[in-house]
């Protein structure tokens, strides 16, 4: 390994992008814009208070239901719509988006509670978004024991609390997804960007040129993954600030207060975190050049990105639990880097784990196998060149 | 005779079905511009890249200064010029120059002006390799294969797209570098340069069809026009078809 070369290729990688002002803009944009977007999103994510309805057969309860609506709505759970005639107008309401949720009572209810039998109480959505179902029938089920707390006044129903372990007793969804999208969105980048790079090397005939002096494979891929390491570093730099930071920027003349950074909850040290985000991006310049192999045009490597990615999103973790995946699924989930990377990162950012934890110990080194195993490969395509 | 500075030896290049190169012997002196003439698609470009070390034969075997192909140690005393230019675009003439000469261990600007100097592109240093024209980018290119001043250069197709008045410098480049001691291989497909070549190596379908001056291959074949000559081997080897014809003569491309 000469070092002159290694400092070539790596002083070479920074220059190009300097000469490339759109990119290197970019590199910085992008986290900025996509880290923005979606803490806005989600903190900002209002829930519209469900509008609630009730059909009730049983005269006996009429007056309870309505005290309960009413007095939900006083708390501001629901909007009341009071009670309606029958099931098909509740029906033409929901359909018409006139109300989201209609509670179906039918006669003899009352009757049944006090027999202590179970009688069947429907909840009635639109059925569109699971999301507000769930919601909508949790309500339902607050409405309905405050009802019959309510009639039975002996009865006290416990108040619950919410404690946690680890984070926050009261997340927002963005604590949960921001260690996700920090390792996410820099293996991504960082892919697309070595990819097209090195492509560019095997198309453009530099490469050739590179075979033909003294530098060799290893040398090659060190110096590009230093090169393009860096350029990761200062993304997931960028991405860290923004994501970490949280500064209200007070209002200015006409405009108003905002928000800048998204002040994710970090248990842990931020320079692990970035320790390990660093490590899987190398992984990923690694897997790009390796693949380029693989690829003639710039087109080409733009589609090994459902390839290479969008599996690695599906599976490590990041929409759904590994846990709760089908086995098979498991363990190619395992074997996957994303996996590694996400797990570290939750590790690290909600449990607070520093290097003393076995769960992190796994992950980095899995990373950092990752990463020389696709260098080793990346080395062995460099050679096998068209004629 | 005295060493050869660039030997094959029953050299064989076999892509699958397609033989490219088929068994040819060479022996190249130094000091002297040898001309690889041929129609497209006969082996010239595999041909320079087993010699070079970018390939491994199939058979036989490439001697470059006493060593065998492909060997690192050899790769610093060899200067090659790809058919494409083989230049990072977005980088400047003389971050290209730069970069590419450090490889060789080459890192005293005294060294990089020089090379700038020889293609007379000093004034032009700090232009992005994607503003200059296709003659200026081969001027670019040639300075990197030279930078290391290699006592091997394998020149592939180097004045393709230049204009003449730099055709005629290129060349007076090249007889510089061989009268400085340099071996010489340039490709090319356009004739009217084969007269400034000491020696002609004629290759059809990955074959040496003849070697020698012009003068000598002119009478082997009995005409006083090289591409005549050409087209007569052409004929006695029997076949032609399927060949790009050669262009005419003075034709640029």
């Amino acid at each position: 390994m000469n070092a002159t070369r290694v400092r070539a290729v790596i002083r070479r990688i920074i220059d190009q992008f300097r000469h490339d002002r759109r990119s290197l803009a970019l590199l910085f944009l992008v986290p900025i814009v996509i880290s923005g977007l979606l803490g806005w999103i989600m903190t900002s994510q209002a829930t519209p208070t469900p509008r609630v309805a009730a059909v009730v057969g049983d005269t006996l309860l009429r007056a309870s239901v309505s005290a309960a609506l009413n007095g939900a709505a006083t708390d501001g759970l629901i909007v009341d719509l009071g009670l309606l005639d029958d099931e098909q107008v509740a029906r033409t309401m929901l359909r018409a988006g006139d109300a989201d949720t209609v509670l179906l009572m039918p006669s003899g209810t009352a009757a049944s509670v006090a027999s202590g039998q179970r009688p069947t109480i429907t909840l009635l959505t639109l059925g569109v978004d699971a999301a507000r179902d769930s919601a909508a029938a949790g309500t339902a089920q607050k409405l309905l024991a405050a009802m019959f707390a309510a009639r039975g006044a002996a009865i006290a129903l416990p108040l619950v609390v919410h404690g946690t372990i680890f984070g926050k007793p009261e997340p927002t969804q963005l604590d949960i997804l921001g260690p996700v999208f920090i390792g996410f969105f820099a293996y991504f980048l960082v892919f697309i960007l070595t990819g097209i790079s090195f492509l560019r090397e095997r198309t453009g005939g530099t490469l050739e040129r590179l075979m033909a002096t003294p530098i060799t494979r290893m040398e090659i891929v060190t110096g590009y993954s230093i090169g393009f390491g860096l350029f990761a570093m200062l993304q997931v730099i960028v991405f860290l600030v923004f994501s970490l930071a949280s500064v209200t920027v007070p209002a200015i003349g006409p405009l108003p207060s905002f928000g800048l950074g998204l002040g994710i909850y970090n248990a842990g040290s931020p320079l692990l975190v970035f320790a390990v985000t660093l490590l899987s991006a190398l992984g990923a310049v690694n897997l790009a050049i390796f693949l380029s192999t693989f690829a003639r045009t710039e087109f080409q490597i733009v589609q090994f990105i459902p390839l290479v990615i969008v599996p690695q999103a599906f599976l490590a973790g990041i929409f759904w639990p590994i846990a709760t995946l089908p086995p098979v699924l498991q363990v190619i989930a395992r074997l996957l880097p994303l996996t590694y990377t996400i797990e570290g990162l939750r590790a690290i950012m909600i449990r607070g784990a520093d290097l003393t934890d076995t769960t992190l110990q796994v992950d980095v080194l899995f990373l950092a196998g990752v990463a020389l195993v696709f260098a080793v490969m990346a080395t062995r395509t460099i050679r096998r060149e068209v004629a | 005779m005295d060493a050869a500075a660039v030997e094959a030896r029953g050299l064989v290049k076999r892509f699958g079905t397609l033989t490219a190169v088929d068994g040819i012997d060479l022996s190249l002196a130094p000091g002297r511009i040898y001309g690889l003439l041929g129609p497209n698609g006969s082996g010239k470009t595999t041909l320079i890249r087993l010699l070079a070390g970018l390939a491994i034969p199939t058979a036989g075997e490439a001697i470059v200064l006493g060593v065998r192909m492909p060997s690192a140690s050899q790769l610093s005393r060899i200067g090659y010029m790809t058919q494409s230019d083989g230049l990072y675009p977005e980088l400047t003439i003389w971050e290209n120059l730069r970069f590419f000469g450090a490889l060789y261990g080459i890192t005293d600007r005294p060294s990089l002006e020089a090379a700038l100097e020889t293609v007379q592109l000093a004034d032009r240093a700090g232009t992005p390799v994607m503003e200059l024209s296709g003659g200026m980018r081969r001027r670019v290119s040639l300075a990197c294969a030279l930078v290391h001043r290699p006592a091997v250069l394998f020149l592939d197709e180097p004045t393709v797209g230049i204009d003449p008045t730099m055709r005629v410098q290129f060349w007076g480049h090249f007889r510089q570098l061989a009268a400085a001691g340099a071996t010489i291989l340039v490709s090319s497909h356009v004739m009217d340069e084969a007269d400034r070549c000491d020696e002609l190596v004629l290759v059809r379908n990955g074959k040496v069809v003849d070697q020698g001056t012009g003068a000598e291959i002119r009478e082997r074949a009995g005409t006083n026009d090289l591409e005549e000559a050409f087209l007569r081997y052409a004929e006695r080897l029997g076949g032609g078809n399927g060949d790009a014809p050669l262009p005419s003569r003075g034709s640029a491309r």
